[in-house]
Order: C-alpha cells, then structure tokens, then sequence
C-alpha cells in the first residue's frame, strides 16, 4: 500500500472484527537504530495455533474468511522488503498482536501517511471501543486515549462531528509536536 | 488474441503448466505495488510486474487477470509456481524490462 497507515488501518479493522473492547496501537520511529516499527493489540477473539500458522498465507486467508483477506500477507511482504520483519502472537480468548519492523531508511519503506485521519476513521467507525494510540520518534511520546476523553465527555458519544474534529486536530498537533511529519 | 499467441509472439516463458494457453487476453495492465493493482488490473488482463512473492497468485487470482508476465528474468521459487497451479494461474517470464514489455503487449493486443 501507499502509506503504511493504510496498512495500520487495516489491521485495526481485524481487531475490531475479532470483537476487541480495547485496541492499543504503538508506533516508533528510531532513527539511530533505523528502526520503524508498529504494532496493534488488542482484547478480541484471538486465533487458534492453527489458524495462526494459515493466517500469513493469502489462500487460506481469503478463501476461508473474508475478515483477514490480503491484509497481513500485504503488510508481511511490505516489511520483508524493507529488511524487516511481521510477528504475530495470538492467543483465543485473550486477544492478538501484531507487529510490523522496517528498516527505518529502507528506499521503499513507504511513509507513514495521515495518522489523524487514521485515528479519526476507526473512531467514528467504532466509537464504543477504547483505542489507545502511543507514538514515540527518537525517544519523546505523544499518547492519545480514548478513555480520558470518555471520562471527561461525561456520555456524550465519541462520533459527535465536533468531538471527531477535535480528535483529529488532538492527534494532528501531538504528532507535529514530536516532529512526526 | 489468445494467451498461446501472444506468448509465441512474444517468445515468453511459461513458467506454470500449460493447459490456459486459449485464454482470451482483454488488454494489459503494468504496476509492482499490490494493493493498487488489485483495484485496477481488469479480468483477462495480461498483468506485468517484477514482484515474486506467493501475493501476485492471490493477486492475479483476485483480478482474473489471463496471466502474470514477469519481466527481467525474476526468478520464482518453486512453492510459488505449485500456488500458481493450484490457482489456475499462468505465470509467463521475460528478460525485457516492463517498459518494453508493456509496449510489445500493447502492439500485440489492441492492433
């Protein structure tokens, strides 16, 4: 894909179609250890050791469930290109992870494009799960929960337009203020 | 044109086993990146790229694309070719770069 946040996007909508009630998303960009790496948690359904072991390979993926289609075999190969690597550790019941190394400098590591729009997208399309987003370049973070807002939004919904505009300009100026471009 | 055609006219390499040669090429479509190429390539297309992991079968499958023409001799590892035939898929190979390519199927196809 284009962006990697395409890819982010992608695997976040596996975790919401695996039930999660909560998905983290970590992002880090080491540029002394040309490191790029991400990853999605989350407390969904999980998967069986086998499905597990299918999951990577684009057949059994798509032909079984519609759910995971070229996604992960997409992202797995991104990264391989760019000298890195995709691991993923689920467990049924507990919930999966998934993440994904590039080498940071890699020619074709593709950026990582619009993480406000992301964050906005899967928000206003799963407004009841708490997302955790934490993005760390060269050592400084910017973490963004929907949980504090939720607190303070005192049962107003998250997909409200005006509460959905502020996320997005939230997540827009924190990563600007740790040098994310 | 016929699959079988354009790969005698164009001296392609059948990688895949050979029994889709009469499949009917619609045009041709050229890209490396595989989630664009799987919005755009159309069924009975001729599809060329460089890329040679297991995804361009899937892709290729997806598509119902007439065949994959890799250009400048990729090589494919044999697990890959298996998945190809397994899929119905038909992998042609070339040493030309995908510019040329392009060009050759384009001549061969729409005139």
């Amino acid at each position: 894909m284009k962006e990697l946040s395409l890819h982010i996007l992608d695997i976040i909508q596996n975790s919401v179609n695996a039930g999660a009630s909560i998905i983290e998303i970590e992002i880090e960009e080491e540029e002394k250890e040309d490191i790029f790496r991400f990853s999605v948690k989350d407390n969904g359904c999980g998967m069986s050791a086998d499905f597990l072991r299918k999951v990577k390979d684009p057949f059994t993926t798509t032909r079984t469930t519609r759910k995971t289609g070229l996604g992960i075999p997409l992202l797995e190969a991104a990264a391989v290109q760019c000298g890195g690597r995709l691991d993923i550790v689920s467990e049924p019941g507990k919930g999966t992870a998934v993440t994904a190394v590039f080498q940071n400098s890699h020619i074709d590591r593709a950026p990582l494009g619009d993480m406000a729009q992301t964050m906005v997208t899967v928000i206003s399309g799963s407004p009841e799960i708490d997302f955790l987003y934490t993005h760390i370049k060269n050592g400084q973070s910017f973490v963004f929960q929907t949980e504090d807002l939720r607190r303070v939004l005192q049962g107003v919904p998250l997909d409200t337009p005006e509460i959905i505009g502020w996320i997005e300009e939230a997540v827009r100026e924190g990563l600007a203020e740790i040098q994310v471009k | 044109m016929k699959l079988s055609e354009l790969i005698k006219r164009l001296d392609l390499k059948l990688l895949t086993k050979s029994d889709f040669e009469d499949r009917e090429i619609t045009g041709g479509y050229c890209g490396d990146l595989l989630s664009w190429v799987m919005g755009k390539a159309k069924p009975g297309n001729v599809w060329i790229t460089i890329m040679s992991n297991v995804n361009i079968v899937a892709v290729a499958s997806l598509t119902d694309a007439a065949c994959i023409l890799l250009s400048e001799n990729m090589n494919l590892e044999r697990e890959i070719i298996e998945k190809a035939d397994e899929q119905d898929v038909v992998i042609l190979r070339s040493s030309k770069p995908s510019y040329i390519l392009a060009a050759e199927v384009f001549q061969a196809v729409e005139k």
